[in-house]
């Protein structure tokens, strides 16, 4: 609903005048990335954090995985403990660094998978809602509508009822109840298209449908699609952690961001440096996706306002 | 020009939110006065307010109508039962002043005179009669009906008699009666169930006040109290369900007694000047179940020994629970419990000997199970199974961990399709064997995965047994027998451990409960 | 217009009617709701007992059937736990979820939109970058985590602010500021895009040619113009953060909506769960409709249809 109306406020720039988008966006990508400071930090943090998923096995000092109970809650070199530890240990005495950097691997896995489910369900959906139009883009609207109006935990638990705990359900979790974004953005820009006079020459051309929109329709949207899953990808770095704050989630010993903050959050106190690292590693790879994004959306789709 | 009127219109909302979110503001300052107001002024009788906070709020006020413990809490404030437990778990007379066996199967309760409820009703046999029958009677759907379903009749002999006739001995009735607790039965029927659920009237040491939902319960000193004046005149619970919350409230001063202190967090309450820290051997008994039940490697009881070998149950007291807990002397009760047999001693871990049984049991190239934990409902729960894990990768055995929402592994249990492992808690405060064996090891039982024609014999017999020490003698020949067939990996008894205020005066019990009546606010406060 | 509301009205029912309907399949795909109630150790004949007693062995369109007649009603039927009416305990809650989502909602718009305005006009200058920045950084943190770290510094370091529970005005701040963060982040990242979109259109541009001050331009002319969008996300915000604030209630002991909601759920208390996710389903679409209403208010070429 929304989009629609935040889009028809200016719809002096029509998408047909993208012909080919790819060329002139890029174009414009480049430049505008030259001055914006707010991007370049974007896109430090985010290569760090990428660099260290990359090679988290040569970064690591120990393995992520290793349970030593009588080395438990050893603090930080700089606050009293060895530099066997730099950041110190955790309740299990595992290595808090070594599971900060293996953690990189796991929330951008969860990040990307997740946002990689909801944009192709709701991609599809709003493709389909949007070009077919009438009673199918009723139904999928209504869809979208019961599932924006019912509890994100509800909806959270049952799926992970049904699919059973674990890191590949919990990205179809946030997944499946992540695709209403794409599914409306996708519907309004589809709905705007479909009178252009490209497409209409296409679907006088007698090419089918299925080729009239994977061929001329989806090129044109691909951006905002792009655009929203980088927001989206923040958002469900942490939608992890609070599915793990609520009981659920993934395997414990697995060193995700958001399980060792969640576990860690009772040790804030005496010592905190169990959660604390997560949580700045969860902070600055979110700051700097949200950075990214927001440039993209600048820079692409500056009428988009998810 | 259209620009002009939008600007207008969004002047309009925009001034109308603020003035809204003024008013809400406002509205939300007058509510009650903040709960850290200095206590009244002394005077006769109860004096000050003590604040208890638990993770969850009471669902019911109406004692016979659920199981839950952080419910009981509260209602044990409000209402008496016929039988009481001391701090030590001893029994004691409650609203029955005696109690004698007129056969195995027919109990006599001589009630005690002179008990009125909080309005003024008299405490009669027909009380007792009421109370029961309500639970008995499955239109009610009491959740407590299936602890004593075993009850036939309850028989009104006169105005303080009561004659409890159960369908088969039933030695445990004492125990079981302890957590029936007496309502008004005028008051109840006048008023309907839904309206004592929410004004609750009862014998107890306090009097309902006031409830308000989801944060907090307000209680005052009930004067005429059978048992003598309560010391404390007002008592408030409260609901904070995060633990560091629960901390923090502590330490701020803003709340007397917390429960489920984190176990590494005790030792900030000790060093502190302002609070310190109670603690109990629990009831409850943590442990991982083996289903033995299905063909795989749990059938071998070569297997069963090696896993419990493998575990350095010790390492785990000592690092996860920081000494809160005490290892299981191979069996499946604790100390506190009748039928517990001192001879028996916990395993040794001894990884060695694991491996041994292992590879005799042809497990030696190492062996893959499944383990389902709850997450967060027993003390340090989630982090008890990692260790569990970790322990056993040592010895060859890897697991799978399924960490899982509480309601969805209680479907699992219920539905049996629990596959190898499980981390459970048992809390039996009934203080008897019973009531861990029968449920775990009596075939046809819902967490019975471990079956042999023998072992229900044995507990069927155990079962009727009246007679207090056969009854032990039995038990303890049970427990060699579990002992050496090891269908649980046996872990720890729980120690609960509280935080409490300087000012307040309180031990904590084996029973996980909060008695009001017992505390005191110390002088020097 | 009356057509439009006509048909507005009959989409809320669907989507509640779709709501109550889904919940009522996720309730029972997720557990039976009589073995959480009775304790694990009550014997598999006792269970059926009490399943019988409860309702719970009639075939399922049955018993959703039911349900909806007692809705029709205004009957959500009662808690089994609680032994009270739903809805009379989900309206209890309404007072507490209400003050804090708008306390929470004044806070982000009032934050939001300066940050928004600094971070857009002076593009490049070190302050807006840290101004934005800042602002980024209330979306970057879970919930909780915000929410325990304002504990450990305002209650138990500086003993300034009650640490949690509901009373003065004092224990809404950090509530209010916790929930609150997310959404003024989220807002400040909207006013910054459509401030930097509209200083760069044609009226704009005349503005400054006819040599207005750069205030005047971007306060008068900019801004107002800005706060269209704002107002729409608002409003469904003001949505969410009626209905998602479980997090924020349980850190912070709350009694809202969202913890009744969770522990109904945690319970398996159909007629809690039910009455609640309808209650907060009504305020969304609600929410909406009056955001969709007001958009039409200020901003006249939008027809309804």
């Amino acid at each position: 609903m929304f989009e629609d109306r935040v889009r028809k406020m200016d719809s002096g720039v029509a998408p047909s005048e993208e012909v080919r988008p790819e060329n002139l966006l890029w174009r414009r990508a480049r430049s505008s990335f030259k001055g914006n400071r707010g991007a370049w930090i974007g896109a430090v943090l985010v290569g760090l954090v990428v660099f260290a998923a990359v090679f988290a096995p040569l970064l690591a000092p120990h393995d992520p995985y290793e349970q030593v109970l009588t080395r438990s809650l050893r603090p930080p070199a700089w606050d009293g403990g060895t530099t066997e530890h730099i950041l110190g240990t955790d309740h299990l005495g595992r290595d808090v660094l070594s599971r900060v950097i293996y953690g990189s691997r796991i929330s951008l896995g969860v990040g990307l998978g997740a946002c990689l489910v909801a944009g192709t369900i709701g991609t599809i959906l709003g493709l389909i809602s949007g070009f077919f139009g009438g009673r199918v883009d009723d139904l999928v609207m209504r869809i979208a509508d019961v599932q924006l109006a019912f509890p994100f935990i509800l909806l959270a638990t049952a799926v992970m009822f049904v699919l059973g705990s674990g890191l590949r359900n919990v990205v179809i979790v946030l997944g499946i109840t992540g695709w209403v974004v794409y599914g409306r953005v996708v519907r309004g820009e589809v709905l705007a298209i479909r009178e252009e006079d490209y497409v209409e020459a296409s679907v006088a051309a007698g090419c089918t449908r299925a080729r009239t929109i994977t061929r001329h329709v989806f090129p044109n949207i691909a951006s905002s699609v792009i655009v929203i899953a980088t927001l989206e990808v923040a958002r469900v770095i942490i939608a992890e952690a609070s599915l793990t704050f609520l009981g659920l989630g993934v395997d414990p010993r697995i060193p995700t961001w958001g399980s060792m903050l969640a576990d860690g959050r009772q040790y804030l106190a005496g010592h905190p440096w169990i959660a604390t690292f997560p949580g700045l590693a969860i902070m600055l790879t979110v700051l700097g996706i949200n950075l990214l994004g927001d440039w993209l959306r600048d820079t692409f789709d500056p009428r988009m306002m998810t | 020009m259209k620009r002009r009127s939008r600007t207008r219109g969004i002047r309009r909302i925009f001034s109308l939110m603020v003035v809204s979110t003024i008013i809400v503001i406002f509205v939300a300052g007058c509510g009650q006065p903040p709960t850290m107001s200095p206590s009244a002024p002394a005077e006769e009788g109860p004096e000050g307010e003590i604040i208890i906070a638990q993770g969850v709020d009471a669902t019911t006020l109406d004692p016979n109508m659920h199981a839950e413990t952080p419910t009981n809490n509260v209602n044990i404030q409000i209402y008496d039962s016929l039988l009481m437990r001391d701090s030590d778990g001893e029994l004691f007379p409650g609203l029955a002043e005696s109690y004698e066996n007129l056969d195995d199967n027919t109990w006599e309760f001589k009630l005690r005179e002179d008990v009125y409820f909080h309005n003024g009703e008299a405490f009669d046999a027909e009380a007792v009669k009421f109370t029961l029958d309500r639970i008995l009677d499955p239109e009610n759907s009491s959740p407590q009906y299936s602890h004593i379903s075993a009850i036939d009749e309850v028989r009104v002999v006169d105005a303080h008699t009561v004659h409890i006739v159960t369908s088969k001995p039933f030695p445990t009735l004492p125990s079981q009666l302890v957590a029936r607790q007496i309502v008004p039965p005028k008051y109840t029927s006048e008023n309907g169930a839904d309206h004592l659920a929410s004004n609750p009237v009862g014998t107890g040491p306090y009097r309902f006040v006031e409830w308000v939902r989801d944060e907090k319960i307000t209680l005052t000193a009930n004067e005429d109290y059978w048992r003598g004046m309560p010391s404390i005149k007002d008592v408030v619970f409260r609901v904070v369900p995060e633990t560091s919350t629960r901390m923090a409230e502590l330490q701020t001063g803003a709340v007397d007694i917390i429960v489920n202190v984190p176990p590494h967090q005790a030792e900030s309450l000790e060093s502190s000047d302002a609070t310190y820290v109670s603690r109990a051997p629990s009831s409850r008994v943590i442990f991982v179940g083996m289903v033995t039940t299905q063909p795989g490697p749990l059938e071998d009881v070569r297997v069963r020994q090696a896993l419990n070998y493998g575990i350095d149950v010790d390492a785990i007291v000592d690092n996860v629970l920081m000494g809160n807990g005490i290892p299981l002397a191979s069996q499946p009760v604790a100390e506190i419990h009748h039928g517990f047999d001192e001879n028996l001693a916990p395993y040794p871990h001894d990884p060695e000997r694991a491996r041994e049984l292992l590879e005799e049991a042809g497990y030696g190239d190492g062996l893959r199970l499944s383990m389902d934990s709850p997450s967060g409902r027993y003390l340090m729960d989630r982090e008890t199974s990692q260790a569990v894990a970790g322990q056993l990768e040592a010895i060859g055995v890897d697991l799978d961990l399924n960490i899982q929402e509480w309601g969805v592994y209680v479907d699992k249990i219920m539905s049996r399709q629990l596959t190898d492992l499980f981390l459970l808690g048992w809390g039996n405060a009934t203080f008897d064997a019973d009531a861990t064996l029968y449920p775990f090891f009596r075939s046809g039982q819902q967490f019975c995965y471990f079956e042999s024609e023998e072992m229900d014999e044995k507990l069927d017999a155990v079962r009727e047994t009246m007679d207090m020490d056969l009854r032990a003698e039995r038990f303890n020949e049970i427990m060699g027998v579990l002992s050496e067939e090891a269908p649980w990996i046996f872990l720890h008894q729980q120690m609960d451990v509280y935080g409490v205020s300087d000012r307040v005066e309180w031990t904590a019990r084996p029973d996980e409960l909060i008695h009001a009546f017992d505390a005191r606010i110390r002088a020097d406060n | 217009m009356t057509g439009y509301l006509l048909r507005r009205a009959l989409h809320a029912v669907l989507i509640l009617i779709g709501v109550s309907l889904v919940t009522f399949m996720l309730m029972h795909l997720t557990g039976d709701p009589v073995t959480l109630f009775v304790p694990l150790d009550a014997s598999p004949e006792d269970v059926a007992i009490m399943r019988t007693a409860m309702g719970f062995d009639r075939p399922l369109h049955t018993q959703y059937l039911d349900f909806l007649g007692g809705l029709v009603r205004g009957d959500f039927g009662d808690s089994l736990r609680h032994r009270q009416p739903a809805l009379e305990l989900v309206v209890e809650r309404l007072p507490a979820t209400l003050q804090l989502t708008f306390l929470a909602l004044g806070f982000a718009v009032l934050a939001a939109i300066p940050l928004g305005v600094v971070a857009a006009s002076k593009r490049g200058s070190g302050f807006s970058l840290l101004t934005y920045l800042m602002g980024l950084l209330g979306q970057s943190m879970p919930v909780f985590w915000l929410g325990l770290v304002l504990i450990l510094f305002f209650s138990v370091n500086l003993r300034l602010l009650p640490a949690s529970g509901r009373g003065s005005l004092a224990h809404l701040l950090m509530p209010a500021l916790t929930i609150g963060t997310y959404s003024m982040a989220m807002l400040m990242r909207l006013m910054r895009a459509t401030m930097m979109e509209i200083l760069s259109q044609d009226f704009i541009r005349t503005a400054r040619a006819k040599g207005l001050s750069e205030r005047v331009v971007v306060f008068k002319h900019a801004m107002r113009n800005a706060l269209i969008p704002v107002v729409t996300v608002m409003g469904l915000q003001l949505g969410t953060l009626l209905g998602g604030a479980v997090i924020t209630e349980t850190v912070f002991s709350w009694p809202g909506l969202g913890r009744l909601l969770i522990q109904g759920f945690n319970n398996r208390d159909m007629a809690v769960v039910q009455a609640a996710v309808f209650v907060m389903a009504l305020m969304i679409v609600g929410a909406n409709l009056i955001t969709d209403l007001a958009y039409g208010v200020l901003d006249p070429r939008v027809r309804y249809g």
